[in-house]
């Protein structure tokens, strides 16, 4: 089952989601608006190679906008920190932005139960767009599990800046010190 | 939860889902096969901007059919006028069209409780493809919610062809 707006917000007040900052104006019928960070990653690596960590150069996107080019991968941030213990989320672009050509991911809109971070978007643009920092650019829906729960192990659920792919996650391996890898 | 094929044709009867104009023949065991409409549209600027309206122009599909092009995002709708007051629909495309490398939404699948109209479906291709009116495109699945429902009346309702997006609007209201 999917949650409807008003339960994303009495789940927000009760602690079983995170969405933080949460702006009550942000709820959808049945979704939340989330807003793009002002930071992104170009990949630079060609090929790209999950087994070798991406080569990667950062763009601050200016007040005044940025474009964004077709044939790159560009990866962002939430604003928002997104997450938590009770429902499965899923992140999708809004339909506003997809008139536009905007992907922001790449067939990966599933999170994991019990990671809350600010996640990180696979950008890639059909033509060339101007995007802006902070605009609202996509979705997140929050899902109803059966089952009985495990505990989060991955690496990408606690970082919280534009990520790059990291060859020991691609690899399957655990999250410990996959996380120092990532910090260094 | 979502519901099977027998469910969604039970829904339609009661009116609980909209789709217009139905056919049962559509029915696949848990979603519904929509067609593409007559009409598609394409912005006449190479550079799109988030914060501006982007000039956008509107043609009739031929009959023979129009190739699309990898580097252009082209607009077209459902046939279909769909949509829900009790249940959250969710748009992708058939397998034999994604099977061209033909996209049907940008990561835009999720429908709002409550919008009906003809759905605008956001068309990318990964190579040169051509497609047709009246092409079986895409399925709508539709999904249980949990919590009280409050309704759309979002700046799409009600939509006819495609619409080109309105997200200049948010920059304009700042």
């Amino acid at each position: 089952m999917i949650l409807t707006g008003p339960a994303i917000h009495e789940s927000v007040e009760a602690g079983q989601i995170t969405i933080a900052p949460f702006d009550a104006d942000l709820l959808n019928p049945n979704s939340y608006n989330y807003r793009l960070g002002r930071t992104l990653r170009q990949i630079i690596s060609d090929p790209t190679d999950p087994t070798r960590p991406a080569e990667t150069a950062v763009i601050e996107l200016p007040d005044e906008g940025y474009v964004l080019r077709p044939g790159i991968v560009y990866l962002g941030a939430t604003v928002e920190t997104v997450g938590g213990d009770e429902y499965v989320t899923s992140l999708i672009g809004r339909s506003s932005l997809g008139r536009l050509g905007m992907f922001l991911q790449i067939s990966a809109d599933l999170g994991n139960l019990g990671s809350a971070h600010q996640w990180t978007l696979e950008i890639k643009v059909v033509q060339p767009l101007r995007v802006y920092p902070n605009m609202k650019v996509g979705q997140v829906s929050f899902w109803k599990p059966t089952g009985a729960r495990m505990p989060y192990g991955g690496l990408y659920g606690g970082i919280s800046e534009p990520t790059a792919c990291s060859p020991r996650a691609a690899a399957g391996l655990g999250a410990g010190p996959v996380r120092q890898e990532a910090a260094a | 939860m979502i519901l099977t094929g027998p469910a969604i044709a039970a829904q339609v009867k009661t009116g609980a889902i909209q789709i217009a104009p139905y056919d049962e023949q559509r029915i696949q065991p848990n979603s519904y096969d929509f067609h593409l409409g007559e009409r598609i549209g394409w912005y006449t600027n190479k550079v799109l901007d988030c914060a501006r309206e982007n000039p956008f122009e509107e043609h009739a599909i031929p009959s023979e059919g129009m190739v699309l092009e990898p580097d252009r995002i082209y607009l077209a709708s459902t046939r279909e006028k769909i949509g829900s007051d009790f249940y959250v629909p969710i748009i992708r495309a058939r397998s034999s069209i994604a099977r061209l490398g033909l996209f049907v939404h940008c990561t835009a699948d999720l429908i709002d409780i409550g919008s009906f109209g003809q759905l605008t479906l956001q068309l990318h291709a990964v190579q040169r493809v051509r497609i047709y009116p009246g092409l079986l495109v895409g399925q709508v699945t539709f999904w249980v919610p949990h919590g009280e429902i409050v309704l759309y009346e979002g700046k799409y309702q009600g939509s006819e062809g495609p619409r080109p997006s309105l997200v200049h609007r948010d920059f304009e209201a700042r």
